[in-house]
């Protein structure tokens, strides 16, 4: 076993127990603190696939932008530490289980029988993924700038409301 | 050479926990980073499937999906921080406010 291998297989624990841990967790902000774990063995694995582009878009999206948003956001709806423990019922994790492996069972179906045809060998660089955006997928990327914009304005909008004051909760 | 099937099974891992994820919790923020979870995870499939096959649209599609996560991102935490001062605190079957 080489060393990548083994960093790998470190990098596949530490997505999986941080996940386990995001899921698990009573507190939020330790919630939080262990998705960005995942989020960053994920931008890892990008990396073992020849992918250092979204590896870093990974780290800047999801480490950066979601994870700071994210300690903001359970910061401002403290106080986190006094949450009562909370677990659904037992029952709903079984039915998580089953969904997940009907899927999984149902995709591997698919998977194996699909005639997969393998493109000509080429590494995934990032001008070749700037052109494939701009030649491809012109009109998805616009819409996706679209989108961000929508969404910016969505949350300065949702400020401007929350500066006016609560709505009333209550109102019968 | 790392065999696919083992990023396979670890996408695979990493969505049932955040479908369990989803289910079992009630706070919105824990289920809106579970949700963040299952994006990922598909994430690693298809750019696992994108480099066994030598094909560019898995990392486009990736690419897009981390912008819709951003975007959703953006949008849902503010929604949170004011639900926050309504509901003092956001669990999910105790926000009512469009139900008539």
């Amino acid at each position: 076993m080489s060393l990548g291998e083994v960093i790998f297989v470190v990098i596949c624990l530490v997505v999986a127990l941080g996940a386990l841990g995001a899921v698990l967790s009573n507190s939020l902000i330790y919630a939080v603190f262990f998705l960005l774990l995942t989020m960053g063995g994920i931008g890892g694995l990008y990396i073992y696939l020849k992918t250092p582009f979204l590896a870093m878009m990974q780290i800047l999206i999801y480490l950066g932008a979601v994870g700071v948003l994210l300690i903001f956001a359970v910061m401002l709806a403290g106080p986190f530490w006094r949450r009562p423990k909370e677990r659904g019922p037992f029952l709903k994790g079984v039915a998580g289980l089953g969904v997940s492996l009907l899927s999984f069972i149902l995709f591997w179906r698919v998977l194996r029988h699909h005639p997969w045809e393998v493109g000509p060998q080429g590494e995934v660089s990032t001008s070749r993924i700037g052109r494939a955006i701009l030649d491809r997928y012109p009109f998805a990327f616009e819409l996706i700038s679209l989108l961000i914009v929508a969404s910016i304005l969505g949350a300065i909008m949702l400020g401007v409301l929350s500066r006016q004051g609560p709505p009333k909760a209550e109102e019968d | 050479m790392i065999p696919p099937a083992l990023y396979l099974a670890l996408s695979a891992v990493i969505f049932t926990i955040g479908v369990i994820g989803v289910l079992l919790r009630r706070d919105a923020i824990v289920i809106f980073m579970c949700i963040e979870m299952m994006l990922s995870a598909v994430g690693i499939t298809l750019i696992a499937a994108s480099r066994y096959l030598h094909s560019m649209d898995g990392v486009i599609f990736v690419f897009l999906a981390m912008t819709v996560a951003a975007a959703e991102a953006a949008v849902g935490l503010a929604i949170f921080v004011l639900l926050h001062r309504i509901y003092k605190g956001v669990k999910v079957d105790e926000i009512n406010l469009m139900k008539w």
